[in-house]
């Protein structure tokens, strides 16, 4: 992953959202050791404080816990923390900007529903084949 | 631990000018600070003051709890890199090396003969010989080798072309993470140098504006694009760092993240961008004449 430092996100969140990222698509298991801040800033060349701010963002949210002196963990339910944290944010915001651009376009809930639907069954064809 | 306190700092220079006046703050330990400032802002008087090479006028100045001037303690423990560095010209590059290394007790010949090589020089180069881009190169050799407690950078980059620059972040962070220790670099290249940095001290006429970790100045502020009439009153009373006419009718303003909310500007049809810390510099310390196009009106 190359961060993006055009001003955007602060490192400390990136290094967080690259984390989750890994823990959903399973690269890192529960109860698995993940970096630490100081591999983390070799990896991304970044502040060691930085890496370890975006760690203790993932810890007080649960997704990780630490074990003193051995580092940090996935925690057992990180999974499912993430997907709900997602939803509610992410799912969440990118539905606002799309019926904010909706509303700009004077396009009707109706055919914003249907422009849906088209998608999702265009998207869900492209797995099958 | 704090690694330099400052207190109520002066400095004079001629009779009138006052470089600073009541400069305070302080500096961990083992932190990567930024010293970010204007041309003239104060920026090499500062790192002089702190190496010991000039004089405070008044005021307090601790480097690791001493005063570094004529200090014997913070010579030894304190290396300053800049352009205006000497060597003396009957010695070779190498020879430059075995100097250091029985002035500097945490020398480390290891990791300068590494870095020596992988920069292409010839032991038998002399330093006044040096291209400007090689001879910030070989400096920057010396200021990591020298591995001292307090480590000053005055704009090591100059003259260094993209690739070597970025090996010197990289260098930097990678030595830095083994052997932890205080490190001051001013720069015009914050864009390039912020990632590896804790905080940003930002210093403008002397005085200290802003001394915040680097994620507080990516957030500090908001870009907002939008018509004039939806802009203009929405933007009333707010602080505004920077603003710019994009046509008749549009208009691009900065301000302080806090004092909007986001959602709601997006809402009312403003388009909001980011600021970087490299602008929200730069507008923190735009002098009251104006911008730039003003100029050409």
């Amino acid at each position: 992953m190359i961060l993006n430092s055009d001003g955007g996100k602060p490192i400390y969140i990136q290094i967080a959202e690259w984390l989750e990222a890994e823990i959903l698509n399973g690269n890192f298991q529960p109860d698995e050791k993940v970096y630490s801040q100081y591999q983390l800033a070799e990896m991304f060349t970044i502040n060691p404080a930085t890496a370890a701010k975006g760690l203790t963002k993932l810890s007080d949210e649960k997704i990780l816990y630490s074990k003193r002196g051995l580092g940090k963990f996935v925690a057992k339910e990180a999974k499912s923390i993430i997907t709900d944290k997602r939803k509610n944010q992410t799912l969440k915001g990118l539905l606002r900007e799309t019926v904010l651009e909706a509303e700009r376009l004077d396009v009707s809930e109706e055919e914003l529903i249907t422009m849906m639907r088209a998608m999702n069954s265009e998207l869900n064809k492209g797995d099958e084949s | 631990m704090k690694a330099i306190e400052c207190t109520d700092l002066v400095k004079k220079q001629g009779w009138h000018h006052h470089v600073f006046n009541g400069l305070s703050f302080h500096i961990e330990e083992n932190t990567i600070t930024g010293l970010i400032g204007r041309n003239g802002a104060g920026k090499t008087t500062l790192m002089k003051i702190l190496a010991g090479f000039w004089r405070e006028t008044a005021g307090e100045v601790k480097v690791f709890s001493e005063r570094p001037f004529n200090n014997i303690f913070a010579s030894a423990n304190t290396i300053l890199i800049d352009e205006q560095v000497n060597f003396p010209t009957a010695l070779t590059l190498t020879e430059i090396f075995t100097a250091a290394e029985r002035f500097y007790a945490n020398w480390d010949m290891q990791l300068a003969m590494r870095l020596f090589q992988h920069f292409n020089f010839q032991p038998d180069q002399i330093h006044q010989r040096l291209s400007k881009g090689k001879k910030s190169t070989f400096n920057m050799i010396i200021g990591l080798a020298s591995r001292c407690g307090l480590t000053m950078f005055d704009e090591p980059t100059n003259g260094m072309d993209a690739a070597v620059r970025s090996d010197f972040y990289r260098a930097l962070l990678k030595d830095y993470i083994a052997h932890p220790r205080t490190i001051i670099v001013s720069s015009h290249h914050l864009e390039e140098l912020e990632d590896v940095l804790e905080d940003i001290l930002l210093i403008d006429e002397g005085r200290q504006l802003l001394h915040a970790p680097i994620d507080e100045f990516r957030e500090y502020a908001v870009g907002l694009t939008g018509r004039r009439e939806i802009l203009t009153p929405w933007v009333n009373g707010k602080r505004v760092l920077f603003s710019k006419e994009i046509d008749k009718n549009t208009a691009y303003v900065v301000i302080r993240n806090q004092d909007i909310s986001l959602e709601t500007a997006e809402r009312i049809g403003l388009s909001v961008s980011p600021v970087s810390a490299n602008d929200v510099c730069i507008y923190l310390t735009n002098k009251q004449r104006g911008a730039i196009d003003d100029v050409f009106k």
